[in-house]
């Protein structure tokens, strides 16, 4: 199991006119690579609008792709529906609001079942014993199935959300956030929840997010996004030890620390890096803000800086 | 000895639920000093948010009880109209969601304006729109005039808060109440606007309430922490004493499920169950018993109050001193 995103681009249009033509575009993602390997966590970070989400919601193809490729297992994707039937029940998505990402209307049994309806023609007694089952693997008791999404609380609900996304038997996730809406004991919840199925299951996923304290508890590589490009991208160890771009730094400064001992030193430290970022912000962006493609810098570790002029 | 600006004893905010009352906040005493962060910790549900307003007389309809005393009189004892001189004054919030706390059909100078209008009829329109462009400035925003002819929706969610803060403290407030101001913020920005924030402390002498659930905020922020659960105060500390040397159990277990505390792919630590729901509170006893079950019921105080251990340094419940997570894991071993 491996997925390779190839310079994925994702443009939405800005109509504009009295006839509603398009005008502009806006360049969600705009040229970004990678690959996963089996059995690993890939982080997406970035700050709101960075286009982490919308490169997840392009890979499980609920964006449209404008350009480039997805391979999964070295299948081109990207198009072809007929190889999307078998690749999405494979690749499933947890999301971020385990509030509007449950049908209120639905009892969990019947969120549950949904995945089950679309792909297995299972019987009544099956899909009865494979619902007990999923609700067993997330830690709820068998009763929470004629119940409504309204009487969990914010933690059991994402544990229904994961156990809808785990129930086809995936190899691959694409988790959006799945702990920014949680208090911190029950975000601990949910991650050694999502690591103990990792395990069992021999799942690979994809876990976007923004709070850097738990991308660096999780994820094995990490990409960093800004405005719809790869800043950096590196192994765990690269990006938080040994950060190379000035974007990447400022980002890991800004983690609040947890001692208090240590405030005047990170203030300190974030107001140099603060002078360096404004400094040494046309080394880093060209002219339009943008960053530049990536360049090698160790064999795990990549960095978007201009190239080197002979 | 530092000055004392707001003192609140034994607050009772309690909700109408299907004809009885439910205390969210339940006996809360605390004391804001000048100059001081007070930041209040705890998960969603402890009554953290309650109790902000409570002291501003936000709530529409709940049962409060108790007395807040801000310059010589009792706060919760004032008509609205008395109140309303308080507010926007005096007592300066910070609400949650920028986005919906600016009005979407006013520009953003106009927004500042009305708050100085309010409290100081002597101004001109001249002097406050001046005023105004002052405030956009002091909170960091680049460009205040371009800024001052916009509406929030032109404006990122950082550059809001900016706006927002600024309304906060248009008439130099003594006491400023900010309820989760950076939850809504990435990383970068929330750590501009918490600078920002001990900036304005310094400069006005103002104390501020911090309402947060993100101890990495309050280990940055505070001078001053209390730690709410369900409704109470369970430990009251200086912001050193509760990272370095924690007691309650509740505290302890919360700053273990942080995962940068933790090893990388190691567990995070769990607490067990949930927080009960407003109804179900267990009114009766130390009320984190049952999510610490391993320990013997013995240990618990019968009627735990808040008692003060070292000078400063308050905790609720004497079963801390029998608390530790070892036993847990031999639980569980057992069990599986």
């Amino acid at each position: 199991m491996s997925l390779e995103v190839k310079n994925l681009k994702v443009h939405f249009p800005i109509k504009g006119g009295i006839f509603g033509r398009t005008v502009d575009y806006v360049r969600a993602v705009d040229g970004v690579s990678f690959k996963v390997e089996e059995g690993m966590t890939y982080g997406l970070v970035g700050e709101s609008g960075s286009g982490k989400s919308t490169t997840g919601k392009a890979i499980i193809g609920l964006n449209k792709v404008t350009d480039g490729q997805i391979l999964y297992n070295g299948q081109d994707i990207t198009h072809q529906k007929g190889a999307r039937v078998d690749f999405r029940k494979q690749v499933q998505m947890i999301f971020q609001d385990p509030y509007s990402s449950l049908n209120p209307r639905k009892r969990v049994y019947d969120i549950l079942a949904e995945p089950f309806r679309n792909f297995e023609k299972l019987s009544k007694v099956e899909e009865k014993k494979r619902i007990s089952e999923l609700l067993e693997l997330v830690g709820l008791s068998n009763e929470s199935m004629y119940k409504y999404p309204h009487q969990f609380s914010g933690g059991q609900r994402q544990r229904i959300g994961i156990a809808r996304a785990v129930a086809l038997k995936p190899k691959f996730i694409i988790a959006d956030e799945p702990v920014s809406a949680l208090d911190v004991s029950v975000q601990a919840q949910v991650l050694n929840f999502m690591q103990d199925i990792q395990k069992e299951l021999g799942l690979t996923y994809i876990f976007i997010g923004h709070d850097l304290g738990v991308i660096k508890h999780v994820c094995d590589r990490i990409g960093i996004m800004y405005r719809g490009r790869f800043v950096e991208e590196g192994d765990t160890d690269d990006i938080f030890n040994n950060p190379q771009h000035i974007y990447t730094k400022r980002l890991v400064s800004a983690i609040p620390d947890i001692d208090p001992k240590n405030r005047k030193e990170r203030i300190e430290v974030r107001e140099k890096i603060n002078t360096l970022y404004e400094e040494s912000y046309d080394q880093f962006f060209d002219e339009e803000g943008n960053v530049f493609p990536l360049q090698s810098f160790s064999s795990t570790h990549k960095v978007a800086v201009p190239e080197r002029g002979e | 000895m530092s000055e004392k600006v707001l003192d609140i004893q034994n607050l009772k905010t309690a909700f109408r639920i299907n004809d009885e009352y439910y205390a969210a906040v339940d006996d809360v005493s605390l004391s804001l000093n000048k100059n001081e962060v007070l930041a209040i910790v705890g998960e969603s549900g402890c009554g953290k948010s309650a109790l902000a307003f409570s002291l501003m007389g936000l709530h529409r309809s709940a049962k409060i009880e108790g007395h807040v005393n801000y310059d010589n009189q009792d706060i919760l004892k004032l008509s609205t109209r008395q109140l309303n001189k308080l507010r926007g004054k005096s007592m300066g919030f910070i609400f949650q969601d920028p986005l919906t706390a600016l009005n979407p059909l006013m520009m953003i100078g106009a927004q500042i304006e009305e708050v100085i209008l309010l409290h100081d009829k002597t101004m001109n329109k001249r002097d406050r729109k001046l005023r105004a462009l002052e405030l956009l400035d002091q909170v960091g925003i680049r460009n205040p005039k371009l800024t001052y002819e916009q509406f929030p929706h032109e404006l990122s969610g950082g550059m809001r808060q900016r706006v927002v803060i600024a309304i906060a403290i248009a008439n130099n407030p003594e006491v400023l109440i900010a309820d989760e101001p950076t939850t809504a913020l990435d990383a970068t920005i929330q750590s501009q606007i918490l600078n920002l924030m001990n900036d304005l402390k310094e400069k006005m002498n103002a104390g501020i309430i911090l309402i947060t659930h993100d101890l990495g905020v309050v280990a940055e922020m505070a001078d001053r922490v209390a730690v709410m659960y369900a409704g109470q105060i369970v430990e009251l500390t200086d912001v050193h004493t509760l990272f370095n040397s924690p007691k309650h159990p509740y505290t302890r277990s919360l700053l273990e499920s942080i995962p940068s505390n933790a090893d990388p792919k190691e567990k995070l630590h769990v607490i067990q169950g949930i927080v009960p729901s407003l109804q179900y509170l267990p009114r009766e006893g130390c009320r984190f018993s049952h999510r610490i079950p391993w320990i013997d019921q013995s240990a618990h105080d019968e009627n735990p109050v808040l008692e003060e251990i070292e000078p400063g340094h308050f905790v609720r419940c004497s079963c801390y001193k029998h608390f530790d997570f070892a036993r847990e894991k031999e639980d569980e071993r057992i069990e599986s």
